[in-house]
């Protein structure tokens, strides 16, 4: 069967796979290096730290106030999953279960939405928010639940998506027998269909939980000082070390790897389904 | 093109909820399913409301904007603002470099899915049949892509420094690398910063439909005697075609779309070579506070993307197979 499957000629195969690896791992390895190097020495370009030391990884939390960003990003997002996924069941389950006119226009919205440009909204979701805010005489711009209520917006429309493609694959009779036997909407929803559909809601979570992890667009004009996201700490740091004497570089790489661990993370430990939603709908 | 059954091939997550049951729904039950129809509504109004808060409204105030004389005197009480009709779109494009945002954001968008289609194809080759260490090989392929693009942005930026770790490599073969963050060559960085990023997508749905290509059109190909080559350059890839166009197609949506991967790769002001659609759209509103320009742009933006974004929607199965009425 393997040399019936055979695709490429072994050597072709060996050598394809190092050079894809190279490409991937080169810029990946180096910044793992740089980040245990000294920052003169990334400043000069050395591949190989000189000595290995984590004293980057030390200092980072003292130079950028990287710990409050993270806290900000995880609970900001950690929100956002867990509202998105919860919402998203039910409005993928009536999409799925029921038909009813302009069903699939709403289908097709929740996909285009992924494409609406973030500048095109970005400003009138300020204005809103402000206008909002000095009416009702209550902060908004600058709090983490503005951030919250942006994001699960965003996240919505993918989330239901990937729920409506976990869902419409759920065996129908299940839910004729329960709706036989009595059980009303509720009951079918807590008893059928989330549990058979938690893999679905971890990956529903998983995405919602990346859009805000990795948003700069609209974290970087609506948060302040105190509620800045570990993604906005990372490009202001970036952003202030130009025409410094000797930039911290191996400090900047050792965040960068900080910032991107939980997502790394969550994508090993979740990488099957991760897959199968990026391949659902194609988006990141 | 199917882009979800592939997937549910490959995806042991998918595939339980089917291993669970039963037949698939018949016509019958679908019928008797919406005459729940008001308990229908009820269970959407939640992120129906919320989408059309955050969605729908800001769009509406987006138009309005863009019709607007909108800056930081008349922004408090935007809506009395003067009205100017199309002034600002008129401005955008005959006054502003948005003209030269467009060609950079396309030409960019463009040249780094070229870039990512073979990358990604060609892993989706050497991952296809099973080996020790495959499963270990799928999981590196996809780490560019994980990667937030604040992090590629921030990591990119460091490498490509003019004294930076790519110009020492460059120069130890002896080219001079020279500015790759300002000057005419930073429009290279970005596109290569953006294939970088973006080629495991391709090779995510390469793979996919690569593993969805029938047994027998293997068999068939290996009794014919075909050679390697053979085999794929005229029944691999002619099947491979539907998924990579919409690889393709989604890849350039995001590169279009994209703001944050130049924004921290370059910082702003943005050298003028690699000042894209969005970076100028969000750079006029909170940097200038041209706002009623900038939201003109954004939908001028908007407007650019609706091609290959309509094509997408076309692409992609709305329903289940079956369910396809």
């Amino acid at each position: 069967m393997n040399s019936v499957h055979r695709l490429l000629p072994r050597p072709l195969q060996i050598g394809l796979t190092l050079i894809l690896l190279t490409i991937v791992g080169a810029p990946v390895g180096y910044v793992f290096f740089a980040s245990v190097n000294t920052d003169l020495a990334v400043a000069g370009g050395d591949f190989w730290p000189e000595r290995v030391s984590v004293d980057n990884y030390v200092r980072i939390w003292s130079t950028v106030p990287l710990g409050r960003g993270l806290a900000n990003s995880l609970l900001v997002a950690g929100t956002v999953a867990v509202t998105c996924a919860a919402v998203a069941v039910f409005s993928a389950y009536v999409l799925v279960r029921h038909r009813f006119r302009g069903r699939r226009t709403v289908l097709r919205a929740l996909l285009g939405m992924q494409s609406i440009p973030g500048t095109l909204l970005l400003l009138p979701v300020f204005v809103l928010f402000a206008t909002i805010g000095s009416s009702l005489g209550v902060p908004t711009i600058g709090t983490r639940w503005s951030l919250v209520v942006t994001y699960l917006t965003f996240g919505l429309p993918f989330s239901t998506w990937i729920m409506v493609t976990y869902l419409r694959e759920l065996p129908g009779e299940l839910i004729e027998a329960a709706r036989v036997d009595g059980a009303g909407s509720w009951q079918i929803m807590l008893r059928i269909v989330i549990p058979l559909s938690w893999p679905g809601l971890v990956v529903a979570a998983i995405f919602a939980f990346l859009l805000g992890w990795n948003d700069v667009l609209f974290a970087s004009v609506m948060t302040d000082v105190d509620t800045r996201t570990a993604a906005v700490v990372l490009q202001v740091f970036g952003a202030a070390q130009e025409g410094g004497a000797i930039p911290p570089y191996g400090q900047m790489m050792a965040a960068a790897l900080v910032c991107a661990a939980p997502v790394v993370a969550l994508y090993l430990a979740f990488q099957r389904y991760i897959v199968s939603g990026l391949t659902a709908g194609g988006v990141k | 093109m199917t882009v979800t059954d592939p997937a549910t091939a490959d995806a042991p997550g998918t595939g339980e909820a089917r291993r669970v049951g039963v037949a698939r729904p018949s016509p019958s039950r679908r019928r008797r399913g919406s005459t729940a129809g008001g308990a229908a509504v009820w269970l959407l109004a939640p992120g129906g409301l919320l989408t059309l808060t955050v969605i729908v409204v800001p769009f509406v105030v987006a138009l309005v904007m863009s019709l607007l004389d909108l800056d930081q005197y008349t922004f408090r009480q935007w809506l009395s603002a003067p009205f100017v009709g199309a002034g600002n779109y008129v401005e955008a494009v005959g006054r502003t470099s948005l003209p030269h945002a467009i060609w950079v954001s396309g030409s960019a968008a463009v040249i780094a899915t070229l870039l990512a289609l073979p990358l990604g194809v060609a892993a989706a080759l050497t991952t296809h049949l099973p080996f020790r260490g495959r499963s270990l090989i799928r999981s590196l392929y996809l780490i560019p892509y994980v990667l937030p693009a604040f992090v590629v942005g921030t990591i990119w930026r460091i490498i490509l420094q003019p004294d930076g770790v790519a110009n020492q490599g460059l120069a130890s073969l002896g080219i001079a690398g020279g500015l790759w963050l300002n000057g005419p060559k930073s429009y290279f960085a970005l596109i290569v910063v953006q294939a970088w990023s973006g080629w495991p997508l391709v090779y995510l749905l390469a793979l996919a439909g690569l593993q969805s290509i029938d047994d027998s059109l293997h068999e068939a190909a290996a009794l014919d005697g075909a050679q390697w080559w053979a085999k794929l350059r005229h029944v691999i890839l002619p099947l491979l075609r539907p998924p990579v166009a919409l690889a393709a197609i989604i890849s350039l949506l995001h590169m279009v779309n994209s703001f944050t991967l130049p924004f921290v790769l370059f910082g702003v002001p943005s050298p003028h070579d690699v000042e894209v659609l969005p970076v100028l759209t969000y750079v006029e509103s909170f940097q200038n506070l041209r706002f009623g320009l900038s939201a003109a742009m954004a939908v001028i933006s908007l407007v650019l993307i609706l091609v290959p974004l309509l094509v997408y929607l076309r692409t992609v199965k709305l329903d289940a197979p079956e369910a396809a009425a």
